[in-house]
């Protein structure tokens, strides 16, 4: 294998339990999102921005979707012969086979791949999150600063800061303290669960830290730590701009919906920056004569015959006449038969609601205080009752 | 080794329809919202299992070369074959044919030479339609014809312009085929520039004649008709023939309609295009739009009405967009009002214009008209 300087390392294999039914079959970093992406395209597409070639992707809950969806890497220019996307599920060796225990864990396991590589750097990257970013400006500041690790870290609200994995930093940006998920914050830098390292220090640290009993074999609670107290040279890059991890169904819901803002937070409009992603070629979307639409992302495909309003409706989706949805996401290829009524709901894959069927509670007053109805892929919601 | 190969002629129809982009060949012209003229002719072959296709260049390239790529979307960017460019022959004069040059034809007899393939299929691009030219090429070798012309049999509805219709015994052989006006009534088969034929027939025909000025390759064949086993296919579902801008206004309002929508693009043939990583389309919260075929990309405010809306285009709060076609990028900035108008690319069109055309006289907007 050809040397490079940098490869990226993609952990894309959790559960995301917290978003219930929509990734009861997949893994999170498979869901979709926006119409017509899926959470992995975020990431990836960084990558392609960053002209990174090289990406390997750690899988380990139900990774079928994601893997046939991520394919060759083509639609993030990941289809080359020296490098491109590797899909990196557990294995079994000589002794036999592990799952990975955690996301330091995951890496540690890969070390051969990483090293056919012979890269200086290794960017740990997470398949979980919203966001765009130029990797390439961190790489800058982390070979600028000498450091030994960067950690980028945005600053989050302080109410909020209890949730995250906290930085602490002196005037330089040197990080002196990590605190997982403080009571107390004294920093209001969370982690953004992307780190820069250079290789060799990191594959020591993996081989240390796999020997340690005890250890949870995480990057956060564990690599670290441990490289902090050792004196390494750890620093922030500060990150400016949107991220979001969409990790419970509320903030899923939220992430969506803050796409209809009149300026949301994510820019997809970035002719830039595009997010890429693979979709099969559909024809444009057709809205009908007798449709209504407002406040609303439709994606190709779609036809749209009756009334939409502040949702988001992905790909190939089908709205019959006398349908209404308000507030919700569909999600790709979902119907919705005559007069049926979607409020404030989140319709898996390929759901059906049946004609006249009601999912989700109207609720006029206090739209926010309702809990958001979930249909899982591939459900029927039938009959005239509420799901 | 393959049973066919393609061969399409994008060197042609580039004074047409009128003012529709700066002399782009019909093969490139922007259609439905998200494709080009030159993606039916090539889906139908790949459809039809053709991996070889070779693509006549006009001499503005870009265009097509632009949109092709290499030829990935079309399952075209192969080891062996794929997508082949071929170079059209320099044309001073803008070639206005129904099919396809002689000396383009003769300028390429390599990529014919070099293929083992028994058939070939020629097409041009002025055509919308999806149809199985499985089916056709099983005629063809059912019946042992020595070419078969791919025909849209209709009712013509008025005494018009024809175009070369084929002229038939009994038995579905081509005694002729003319130019012709056709009677209201009559029945006729339309060609639909498209043939199949032996490889090893066409590079005889090519070789016998010596190049000729600007000779269509139809009128070669026309000279030898009468010794030749010509049939027909019609094309059995929804064939748009585009040769004027009235008629591309024409063909392009009738995707608004669901069934042939459904025909065209949902069916078991897909019509694959290159594809551009634009963001879904955003409706603003007073934005009203019915009876739209909408592409990727866009940011609405305003009202459109019976429209196509190509990828990226901004209609701004309080502009009216009824019964147009507004190509990529276009801004229709607010309390404009266009009706019966083709705006093409990059085009915009200042607050408070108004610009009505006539439903049989569209008016068409380049961005350098400075509306």
């Amino acid at each position: 294998m050809p040397k490079k300087e940098w490869i990226a390392m993609l952990l894309a294999g959790g559960q995301g339990s917290r978003l219930g039914v929509l990734t009861r079959h997949i893994a999170k970093p498979a869901l979709a999102f926006g119409g017509k992406y899926r959470i992995i395209d975020f990431s990836l597409s960084n990558c392609s921005h960053s002209h990174i070639d090289t990406v390997g992707i750690l899988t380990q809950y139900k990774p079928f979707l994601l893997n046939s969806y991520i394919g060759i890497g083509s639609a993030w220019d990941l289809d080359t012969s020296d490098g491109g996307v590797h899909i990196l599920p557990p294995f079994v060796g000589e002794q036999g086979g592990r799952w990975y225990k955690g996301t330091a864990n995951a890496i540690y396991e890969n070390i051969d791949f990483i090293n056919s590589y012979e890269p200086e750097f290794v960017l740990i990257l997470s398949g979980d999150h919203i966001y765009n970013m130029n990797y390439e400006k961190m790489l800058d500041e982390h070979k600028a600063k000498g450091a030994d690790v960067t950690v980028s870290a945005i600053q989050v609200p302080w109410e909020e800061a209890s949730r995250f994995g906290i930085i602490t930093t002196d005037p330089e940006g040197r990080v002196i303290k990590f605190s997982e998920k403080p009571v107390k914050p004294d920093s209001n830098l969370a982690s953004m669960g992307i780190y820069i390292f250079k290789w060799k220090l990191l594959k020591e640290a993996l081989q240390k830290d796999e020997a340690r009993p005890g250890s949870e074999n995480d990057f956060g609670k564990n690599i670290l730590p441990m490289l902090l107290e050792e004196g390494k040279r750890l620093f922030s890059y500060d990150f400016q701009g949107y991220w979001k991890d969409v990790g419970t169904l509320e903030s899923y819901y939220e992430a969506n919906m803050e796409l209809l803002h009149e300026e949301p937070g994510l820019n997809l409009y970035d002719r830039e920056h595009p997010v890429y992603s693979t979709i099969p070629i559909l024809p444009p979307q057709y809205i009908g004569p007798n449709a209504k639409v407002s406040n609303c992302l439709v994606a190709n495909g779609c036809t749209i015959l009756g009334e939409i309003s502040n949702s988001v409706i992905s790909t190939g989706v089908t709205i019959a006449e006398g349908a209404k949805v308000e507030h919700s996401i569909l999600l790709p290829y979902t119907t919705v038969l005559e007069d049926a009524r979607v409020y404030r709901a989140i319709t898996g894959e390929k759901a059906v609601i049946k004609p006249h069927c009601i999912l989700g509670t109207e609720s006029r007053s206090d739209q926010r205080k309702s809990s958001i109805a979930v249909l899982a892929d591939r459900a029927v919601c039938g009959g005239s009752r509420h799901a | 080794m393959e049973k066919m190969i393609g061969i399409i002629s994008c060197n042609y129809g580039l004074e047409y329809p009128e003012g529709i982009g700066e002399r782009r060949p019909l093969a490139a012209i922007p259609f439905a919202g998200r494709y080009q003229m030159l993606d039916f002719a090539l889906s139908n072959m790949v459809n039809a299992g053709i991996r070889t296709v070779g693509i006549i260049l006009p001499s503005n390239i870009r265009p097509v070369l632009d949109h092709l790529g290499a030829g990935k979307e079309w399952k075209l960017g192969r080891k062996e074959g794929g997508l082949v460019i071929l170079q059209g022959s320099d044309s001073g004069i803008f070639p206005r044919s129904n099919g396809f040059l002689l000396r383009d034809l003769q300028k390429n007899t390599d990529y014919l030479e070099n293929n083992a393939a028994e058939y070939v299929v020629l097409s041009n691009c002025s055509n919308v339609v999806n149809m199985d030219c499985r089916q056709a090429f099983l005629q063809h070798k059912k019946d042992g014809a020595d070419i078969t012309l791919i025909v849209k049999e209709l009712i013509a509805e008025q005494e018009d312009e024809f175009g070369l219709i084929a002229v038939t015994d009994r038995s579905g052989w081509v005694l002729n085929f003319e130019q012709a006006k056709a009677k209201s009534g009559q029945s006729v088969q339309r060609f639909a520039n498209m043939i199949i034929i032996k490889r090893r027939l066409l590079l005889d025909i090519i070789h016998g004649h010596k190049n000729i000025e600007y000779e269509d390759f139809m009128e070669i064949l026309r000279i030898h008709a009468s010794k030749l086993k010509i049939k027909t296919f019609s094309i059995p579902g929804y064939f748009g023939r585009i040769d004027s801008k009235q008629t591309y206004f024409q063909r392009s309002m009738e995707m608004l309609r669901p069934e042939i929508q459904k025909e065209l693009f949902w069916g078991s043939r897909q019509i694959l295009t290159r594809v551009r990583d634009r963001p879904p389309t955003k409706y603003g919260p007073i934005s009203s739009v019915h009876d739209a075929l909408v592409s990727s990309g866009c940011l609405i405010h305003g009202t459109v009405s019976q429209s196509i809306l190509f990828r990226g285009a901004v209609i701004e709060a309080g502009a009216q967009v009824i019964n147009c076609i507004i190509m990529k990028n276009c801004r229709i900035s607010r309390g404009a009002i266009l009706e019966n108008v083709i705006v093409t690319k990059n085009a915009m069109v200042h607050p408070d214009t108004v610009i009505k055309g006539r439903p049989d006289h569209v008016m068409v907007l380049n961005r350098d008209d400075g509306f």
